[in-house]
């Protein structure tokens, strides 16, 4: 029997879930037993104790640290970053501890850390507390880096990280926390590291999207269907480990791919996403120069409508399709549509 | 090392160990830079003798003289030096990241002040298994201004965590002098403003810091975290780059260090001999030798061990 909740609730599912069935879990961060302020971790201060349940300081060095240690030692260590700038204070110990300690020590340390991390715009809260690391966590060798779409792959990628031995990042993006889905019964876990997943067949293009951006890039899909394009929607799941592979195979289906992210063109996950299509896809398998569409390369301004102008919407995704599916041949209407800054097309 | 005999011997075996592994740098056997601990052995040595066999350790850049005083191997200690896949961490690690678990001795890290907030998970980890286990981290006089200090003496305060916080002030932050940056009474004032219990003692001493060391560590176990500062002093340079004196101290300072050297400082205390020295120092240098040839013999790790150990199953 499926059940409706929110992403927040699906979280907190997993979080019990993995509490439950682990004794050595123990949860770490800022207002964690009270629930503050997404509700993820409300009620579980409740069931497992605030031993389990542990409020902190503000301190995010030491509270990262904290779990690193414990981690090392046994205790599956779960931090909360609420905001993914506050997640800088704790980066010293995230990359370079957390992430190396399993290597510098020749395999004899084990890290098998989560951190949750609420990324990307929440809606007029300004630079400092919507931006995303996850490009930036992605490049750094051992770390894992998911980023959870709906409902349920937040209760599935949130149940996979805290399974693994090493450290895992779970991105979460803030705006999906109120989106309410569907959760079946929770079924056994596919083994290996989760795939990249085809969420819309189409065949008239496809877009690569993660987090946010896959119910985004669905919503442009249902639009683009009226106007008779049909549009694959890829949702990859994780930034790290990257499943290049199945990328390169997923691009092929439709040759004309669009790569969506919402971080800036220049150093962001879309520049190694679109990489990652040209050199892994089949030989002649690209019918078009591969797209990207992200954010504009400036902090985060503070109005609604004026955070709404940094990042990708249903509207921007669709022109963006419109582009890539004309394809030799000129869109400019869509064109018109989706300002220079934040979509880049090469052409060849 | 319960005898003061057996606490003369890791301190000569630090010290013929960092003399080797300096000469080792010397003829471009060692790579990278090196950190020599020499004239701060009586710390090592006697932070260590004040602990019980299930307690760990954490450390920092200068971290070789914890390591062998924890008992981890001088040979497979050497070859993580020389960078070899004998070394206690394969050889990934190198002077400054040394890990041996099976010892106690947990890692010695290279950023100043990053391993300190380790030991209070490290504790934590361990009251959860319901031990009274104490985690030792050791740190300089430079750490002494890293904010995560403090935010990791807070945190072991408030949740009572066996942590022995130690502070090597061997007076010099590479060449900055400590008290040019350091405000204040000093780090036991500021332990103590925490509720920390916190001591003074003099480094150079190896049964006053095994004592005090002791002591701290008890009170540590039933849940008050406690300060170490010992005042050491390093004979040598921050490392390779860096004279003994000239620059930013003088001849003069380093040889009133001298005057009282920690292993002189033992032999008097505890009255051994002439020869019961010349023995005991000649079977460190015996050993030193041994393990360096031993890590020269060992090869370097292949380039398939060097993707392994990243992430996941790999």
């Amino acid at each position: 029997m499926a059940e409706e909740m929110t992403y927040a609730e699906a979280i907190g599912r997993a979080l019990a879930d993995a509490m439950r069935e682990d004794d050595s879990t123990v949860l770490l961060g800022q207002d964690v037993a009270a629930g503050f302020p997404f509700g993820a971790t409300g009620g579980l201060a409740q069931e497992f104790g605030e031993q389990r349940v542990r409020n902190t300081p503000i301190s995010e060095a030491a509270t990262m640290g904290c779990a690193i240690g414990a981690a090392m030692m046994g205790v599956r260590a779960v931090v909360e970053v609420d905001f993914a700038g506050f997640a800088l204070l704790g980066m010293d110990q995230l990359v370079n501890n957390a992430a190396k300690l399993r290597y510098m020590s020749g395999g004899q340390l084990r890290v098998p850390l989560t951190v949750r991390l609420g990324q990307g715009p929440l809606g007029a809260f300004a630079a400092q507390h919507s931006q995303s690391q996850h490009a930036w966590l992605a490049s750094v060798p051992g770390l894992a880096v998911c980023t959870p779409s709906d409902v349920a792959d937040a209760y599935e990628l949130t149940r996979w990280a805290l399974r693994q031995a090493d450290p895992v990042v779970v991105a979460e993006d803030m705006r999906l926390y109120r989106t309410k889905g569907q959760l079946a019964e929770a079924a056994a876990l596919p083994p290996g590291v989760p795939r990249p997943r085809v969420v819309r067949a189409g065949s008239g293009a496809t877009v690569l999207a993660f987090g946010h951006g896959t119910r985004l890039a669905l919503q442009a899909a249902e639009d683009l269907a009226r106007t008779g394009v049909e549009l694959e929607v890829i949702d990859l799941r994780m930034l790290a480990p990257l499943d290049v592979r199945t990328i390169g195979e997923m691009a092929g289906h439709t040759g004309r791919v669009l790569c969506l992210g919402d971080d800036p063109l220049v150093g962001g996950i879309t520049a190694t996403l679109a990489a990652v299509v040209q050199e892994r896809s089949e030989p002649g398998a690209l019918r078009a120069p591969v797209a990207r569409l992200g954010a504009r390369h400036v902090p985060t301004p503070f109005g609604l409508a004026e955070e709404a102008w940094v990042y990708p919407s249903v509207q921007s995704i669709a022109a963006a399709v419109r582009v890539l599916v004309a394809w030799p041949e000129y869109a400019s209407e869509a064109e018109a549509e989706i300002e220079q800054g934040e979509f880049a097309m090469a052409v060849v | 090392m319960r005898t003061a005999e057996e606490r003369y011997a890791r301190m000569t075996l630090i010290r013929h160990f960092e003399q080797a592994a300096y000469r080792a740098y010397e003829r471009n056997e060692l790579e990278g830079t090196i950190h020599a601990s020499i004239g701060q052995e009586a710390v090592a040595v006697g932070v260590a003798a004040g602990l019980d066999a299930g307690d760990t350790m954490l450390s920092h850049h200068r971290g070789h003289g914890h390591a062998l005083a924890k008992g981890v191997d001088p040979k497979r200690l050497m070859a993580e030096l020389m960078g070899r896949a004998g070394g206690v961490c394969g050889g990934r690690g190198g002077s400054m990241h040394i890990a041996d678990v099976a010892s106690g001795f947990l890692g010695s890290l290279a950023v100043v002040g990053s391993s300190i907030p380790l030991a209070v998970g490290v504790a934590l980890a361990a009251r959860r298994r319901g031990e009274n286990s104490v985690c030792v981290v050791f740190f300089g006089d430079g750490g002494v201004n890293q904010g995560v200090l403090y935010e990791s003496m807070n945190l072991a305060a408030i949740w009572q965590l066996g942590v022995l916080f130690v502070c090597e002030n061997n007076a010099y932050a590479i060449t900055t002098k400590a008290e040019e940056v350091t405000a204040g009474e000093g780090l036991v004032g500021r332990a103590r403003a925490f509720g920390l219990t916190a001591e003074l003692v003099d480094g150079q001493d190896v049964e006053e810091v095994g004592e005090v060391t002791r002591r701290l560590a008890q009170g540590a176990r039933e849940g008050i975290p406690a300060v170490l500062e010992c005042r050491t002093y390093r004979y040598l340079g921050h490392s390779r780059a860096d004279p003994p004196h000239g620059r930013y101290r003088t001849r003069e300072e380093l040889e009133r260090w001298q005057r009282r050297d920690p292993l002189d400082v033992l032999a008097w205390r505890a009255g051994l001999d002439a020869r019961t020295r010349a023995r005991l120092d000649e079977q460190a240098r015996t050993e030193v030798v041994q393990a360096v040839e031993w890590a020269r013999a060992s090869p370097r790790p292949s380039t398939a061990e060097l993707a392994r150990n990243v992430w996941g199953d790999g």
